[in-house]
């Protein structure tokens, strides 16, 4: 079965590579064996170095015959891609090109450290949080002048050259995530809001979908369903779990901040207008949304041991279906609902709400700021032999046929145009291969794509999705019919317009972005000021009356202001004035 | 003096035997304590030993003017020395049982089994004893049939039952592992000496208690003694992956201290200088018992 | 064994009795606490891992699936990372458990001129530790990054067995050794021929020790040998997978939209899996050195 699929793709690439080979007036085909790749380069003029950006698509650099490793690190946890990835197969065939990934196992930290100390670093590295100690130790080479030199890379990165440039003048990172402004690009859609306030949709659909903008119509909604329906499919209903869990802390830290509408800020909050900061921690909005929390503990509509579960526990609850509401990020408990999905109660599924403090506007969308974060991104260590190499072959990726070709496949087998050809969807197939990590980190260019620079949101020339994440069409073809109701009942075509729209943040956002000096009087007092709120939120949730209440509200707010807040607040403030160049 | 020479002679081989092994040990681990100068650097590691700043005792004002470390220094030995008592005592009662039973296909499997958490990662542990401890996990379900209490008890957030609960879940994991030792003691003792107890109408208890226990103290005290030594390095993976923000107070421990101050923001010069105080702390309780030990007669370390 | 064993049965009284019966309920209550958690990290390692996160798996697995396994098997590393971890795991016990009964042989004689200091010497290296970039750039100078050798060297004495080891032998009476010394052997002939033999009991202990130590060690491998695939170790392939596993759906997802990535592993699945076929190999080597802790019986009825 798997072979079959494989010979499937490995036919689809030698057709792929054969179109694009006639396309550019060479008659041999690339596909097939290696001897492909040193047909194809003569047929590429020899211009080396300095290039105009167009290699002719899926054709062989000229270099191609000599075949080169780079190492590469990347911070992340996971798994190298099959060697027999037939994708990757075909890339390294045509450029000669092959990399090594080192993935984290075990601690960042140490392993930075030990790298950067010890001089043992591989050629290229992903990891925004080495970028200052790769930079400090003179192991990053610098690529402001190289990046103008290659087409591609140029339009990429041309527009934004002044936001990577670190306080040395140099520029150390070619970013890889996040939309920035670009020649090729404009910013994707967003389909769904990743954070904040989730409420499962049998609440919403029963209630006959109402709009709701406050946290007590979301209280109310979820105390009624939980009158009507005191268990669902047997399991005792929980009305609003909140998860504590080590670094898994948001749920309980960060909602008095987006009621405030500034969206996922970090450990302070700017003021919009005047740049000016202040703690949310110790708000009137914090104490009013604590003590509301505080009476649905008291209603039993939040019971106490969801303060102490752990992650597993979280989101075998979830999959219950018997949740009703929660704080969270996407992400997080994708793993959960995936559960609910395939088990087919899409009712159980859940939806994101825009609920705001009284008096507060604003919204948990970011539009993206088109500025990159500098250090998110890949840098280029002087262990490497072969830069300009490098480069080329980077360069040589961002071609559009070889981005279509990693993201997308072949045309007809992967994916195909939808009616009026203003999108692309993928095949029942292809989808079948994206929605497995495995199938498509072995089967797919993914990995190839992820880990260089890249495009990112929708073409320019044509209006097409870079990638099936950013296509509208995709993304309502694997809708259920459930929820092609629910967005009828609420008449919207992403769950995402719930939320109005995205919102312009200022060009520093956000907060927790910022690199704030290691051991510094600044990166103590946050990590102190994170401490005193793990441990006084839950007491005040658990209170047990509203005197009690007030109380501990109280000796949290002094200790709180008893922390060296000063020193943090003036190292943001600082950063801010820098990013906002006044 | 001549005398001397002449037995420093004699012991030529016994030199030959130990002083490679100290060379070894001279280049493993006492060499690379240069780097202690650390503690008194802002040491990045970009810049190396040479290029960091030094910061002279910075390290160790921040560690010992927060209020916090000390309550973390607390809380380390609060809960090692739980640790340290019910760990010895339940791993000394189950070798001392084990070594009761008759039949040895049942022990063999009884001792195997008690093996089995040792190898279990402490995520799968802690994770399998918050599931017990959860308001309607086997504890409270157990305490609630027995009309022990009307309502489940929140043994996860509350601060009281925390260095309890962190207790047994070290001494389930590591009690039957901690009893190796113990059993292969208790092989050693001379058969004989039951039979001559037995002669003298021992009971069972009783030849425990004056034979077994005797026989094994040796190996008793000397545990303990290098166990005390390690009293502030115990105590991280529990009170980490169990200990909620809440109970942060009773919860944090040295380790994790440091690593939320040192390690996580790449900060080697805190978590050195902690290295330098714990190793201190460690010494001087070592070589104090072990003196003690000594005065007292006791078989020691040395 | 079996005339010590035949001498020494008598007439059951009602205590024993009594006591056997408590004792056998003791030790099965033991048995079901300590087996559990390893029983239920099978049934989950077998569960299709999505429907383990509906919870409620205990002793069976509710859905069969090996895919946790297959996903495990899958690696390509796996057999050159099972060759080194067995290679490691055998040098490093051999030499271990040797260099442990010689300094702790050494350490024990009485006479030994300077042994306070030699011993202290040893027992300081215990309780200090010079951090993680010094160590670093220790093995560095001598070369042992990427040298499988930084598998054994750094790791060979270990003091807490020696004294364990040390501990022991003083325990043996002196009139063993005395004799052999009279009879006109050396110092080495009486380590290897009559001290060693007696110490069986502690140096299968030992033994164990070190070999569960090397086995589940991962964190050499992590630091000092993690740019060479060929020397990749069982536990740090397991923790590849452990940390990938747990890696999944926060990247995927915001690319890709929040249903697009289903896991087919999750990280509890993985690790369980993980968990078995980590633990059951040096698992199965337990009973035999097992025999050894009950031959100890034996041979101290010799020595009497």
């Amino acid at each position: 079965m798997k072979f079959k699929k494989l010979s499937a793709i490995m036919l689809a690439i030698s057709m792929l590579a054969s179109l694009a080979a006639c396309g550019n007036g060479d008659t041999s085909s690339a596909g097939g064996g290696t001897s492909g790749g040193g047909d194809a380069s003569q047929a590429q003029t020899s211009d080396n170095a300095v290039t105009d950006g167009d290699y002719g698509g899926l054709v062989a650099l000229p270099d191609a015959g000599d075949p080169i490793t780079y190492t590469i690190f990347v911070r992340d946890p996971g798994t190298a891609a099959s060697d027999d990835n037939p994708v990757i197969q075909k890339i390294e065939e045509l450029t000669g090109v092959s990399f090594e990934y080192e993935y984290l196992v075990g601690d960042l930290d140490t392993k930075l450290g030990t790298m950067v100390a010890g001089g043992d670093y591989p050629d290229v590295v992903f990891s925004p949080e080495g970028v200052p100690q790769f930079v400090e130790s003179g192991a990053a080479i610098p690529l402001e002048d190289k990046i103008p030199q290659y087409g591609n890379l140029n339009a990429m990165y041309n527009q934004v050259m002044q936001y990577l440039e670190k306080e040395d003048g140099h520029v150390y990172t070619m970013p890889i995530y996040g939309y920035f402004f670009n020649d090729m690009t404009n910013e994707p859609i967003t389909f769904e809001c990743g954070y904040g306030f989730y409420i499962q949709k049998a609440v919403l659909e029963e209630a006959g979908y109402p709009e709701i903008n406050t946290v007590d119509e979301y209280f109310d909604l979820i105390e009624a369903y939980m009158e009507k329906h005191p268990d669902i499919d047997g399991v005792k209903t929980s009305g609003f779990e909140i998860l504590v869990d080590g670094w898994r802390n948001w749920a309980l830290l960060n909602p008095p901040q987006a009621l405030m509408g500034v969206g996922n800020e970090g450990n302070i909050t700017v003021d919009q207008e005047t740049l000016e900061t202040s703690f949310h921690q110790i708000s009137d909005v914090a104490h009013d949304y604590y003590l509301k929390l505080n009476e649905e503990y008291r209603k039993g509509v939040i019971t106490p041991e969801t303060l102490t579960q752990t992650y597993d526990q979280y989101i075998a609850k979830l999959t219950s279906g018997s949740v009703l509401g929660f704080f969270d990020q996407n992400w997080n408990f994708a793993t959960g609902e995936n559960v609910l999905k395939t088990d087919g109660k899409y009712e159980r599924t859940y939806v994101s709400v825009p609920l705001l403090a009284e008096g507060y506007e604003g919204g948990y969308i970011d539009k993206a700021t088109g500025i990159p974060q500098a250090d998110n991104g890949i840098i280029i260590t002087n262990n490497c032999e072969n830069v300009d190499r490098l480069m080329t072959y980077y360069d040589w990726l961002l071609q559009r046929e070889v981005q279509d070709y990693l993201n997308w496949g072949e045309e007809g087998v992967d994916w195909n145009y939808n009616e009026d050809k203003t999108d692309k969807i993928l095949t029942a197939e292809r989808r079948a291969i994206n929605l497995d990590t495995a199938r498509l980190r072995d089967e797919t260019g993914y990995q190839l794509y992820n880990y260089a620079p890249r495009w990112l949101g929708i073409y320019k020339e044509d209006n097409m999705p870079v990638d099936p994440g950013y296509s509208s069409a995709e993304y309502l073809a694997k809708q259920s019919e459930y929820d092609q109701e629910f967005l009828a009942g609420y008449d919207m075509e992403y769950p995402a317009e719930l939320h109005g729209g995205a919102i312009e943040r200022l060009d520093y956002y956000p907060v927790w972005g910022m690199t704030i000096e290691d051991g510094s009087p600044a990166a103590v007092s946050q990590q102190k000021m994170l401490d005193a709120e793990t441990r006084y939120y839950p007491r005040l949730i658990l209170a047990a009356d509203e005197a009690e209440f007030e109380s501990i509200w109280t000796e949290f707010v002094n200790e709180f202001n008893s922390l060296d807040l000063a020193s943090y607040q003036e190292e943001i403030d600082r950063q801010i004035a820098a990013k906002m160049g006044s | 003096m001549k005398n001397k020479l002449k037995k420093l002679a004699g012991q030529k081989v016994l030199y030959f035997m130990i002083v490679p092994c100290m060379i070894y040990t001279f280049i493993f681990s006492y060499y690379p304590l240069s780097g202690w100068i650390m503690a008194f650097q802002k040491y990045k590691p970009a810049k190396g030993y040479a290029g960091s700043e030094f910061v002279g005792f910075d390290q160790f004002t921040f560690l010992f003017t927060d209020s916090e470390f000390w309550k973390a220094m607390r809380n380390t030995l609060a809960m090692s020395l739980m640790n340290l008592f019910f760990g010895t005592v339940l791993a000394i009662i189950f070798a001392l049982l084990l070594n009761e039973l008759r039949m040895q296909g049942f022990k063999k499997f009884t001792q195997t089994a008690s093996y089995l958490p040792h190898f279990l990662s402490w995520i799968i542990v802690t994770s399998l004893v918050a599931d017990m401890l959860a308001s309607d996990g086997m504890v409270n379900q157990l305490l609630m049939g027995l009309g022990l209490t009307s309502s489940p008890i929140l043994f996860l957030g509350d601060a009281k039952y925390f260095w309890w609960v962190a207790t047994f879940a070290n001494v389930w994991k590591e009690t039957g592992w901690n009893s190796i030792i113990y059993i292969a003691a208790i092989a050693g003792i001379d058969p004989t000496m039951y039979e001559a107890a037995e002669l003298d109408g021992a009971g069972r208890f009783k030849k425990m208690w004056h034979v077994t226990i005797p026989g094994i103290k040796s190996t008793i005290v000397v545990l303990l003694i290098m166990n005390l030594g390690w009293i502030l390095n115990t105590s991280f993976e529990v009170p980490y992956l169990l200990g909620t923000g809440m109970l942060q107070d009773v919860s944090q421990t040295i380790d994790i201290f440091v690593l939320k101050y040192g390690m996580s923001i790449g900060n080697y010069s805190l978590a050195t200088a902690a290295g330098i105080f714990k190793s201190v702390i460690s010494l001087i309780l070592v070589f104090g018992t072990n003196a003690f030990a000594n005065r007292l007669g006791e078989s020691s370390l040395m | 064994m079996a005339a010590t064993i035949a001498k020494r049965r008598r007439k059951l009284r009602p205590g024993d009795v009594i006591f056997r019966l408590i004792n056998g309920l003791i030790m099965i209550s033991t048995i079901v606490v300590m087996i559990y958690p390893f029983w239920n990290t099978i049934a989950i390692s077998f569960n299709d891992a999505q429907d383990t996160l509906r919870g409620g798996i205990t002793l069976f697995p509710r859905v069969f699936s090996t895919y946790s396994y297959e996903t495990v098997f899958k690696n390509d590393l796996m057999l050159t990372a099972a060759v080194n971890s067995v290679l490691r795991t055998l040098i490093s016990t051999i030499l271990g458990v040797g260099v442990s009964a010689l300094i702790a042989y050494v350490l024990s004689r009485k006479e030994l001129i300077g042994r306070r200091f030699i011993t202290a010497y040893f027992l300081v290296t215990m309780y200090i530790s010079a951090g993680l970039i010094p160590t670093y750039f220790l093995m560095k100078d001598l070369h042992l990054l990427n040298n499988f050798l930084v598998y054994i060297i750094p790791g060979l004495v270990s003091v807490f067995n020696v004294i364990v080891v040390k501990s022991f032998m003083q325990e043996l009476p002196d009139s063993l050794t005395e004799a052999a010394m009279v009879d006109g052997a050396g110092y080495f002939r009486c380590f290897w021929q009559i001290v060693l033999p007696c110490c069986k009991p502690v140096l299968a202990t030992v033994a164990l020790w070190c070999a569960v130590g090397a086995w589940n060690q991962w964190f050499d491998t992590f630091l000092y040998a993690s740019s060479k695939e060929s020397l990749t170790t069982l536990q740090y392939e397991m923790m590849k997978l452990l940390s990938s596993s747990m890696q999944t759906g926060r990247d995927e997802s915001s690319i890709f939209g929040s249903d697009q990535v289903t896991n087919t592993v999750t990280p509890a699945s993985i690790r369980s899996a993980v968990t078995i076929v980590a633990s059951v190999p040096i698992l199965v080597v337990y009973p035999f050195l097992q025999k050894y802790f009950v031959k100890g019986v034996t041979l101290g009825a010799v020595k009497g």
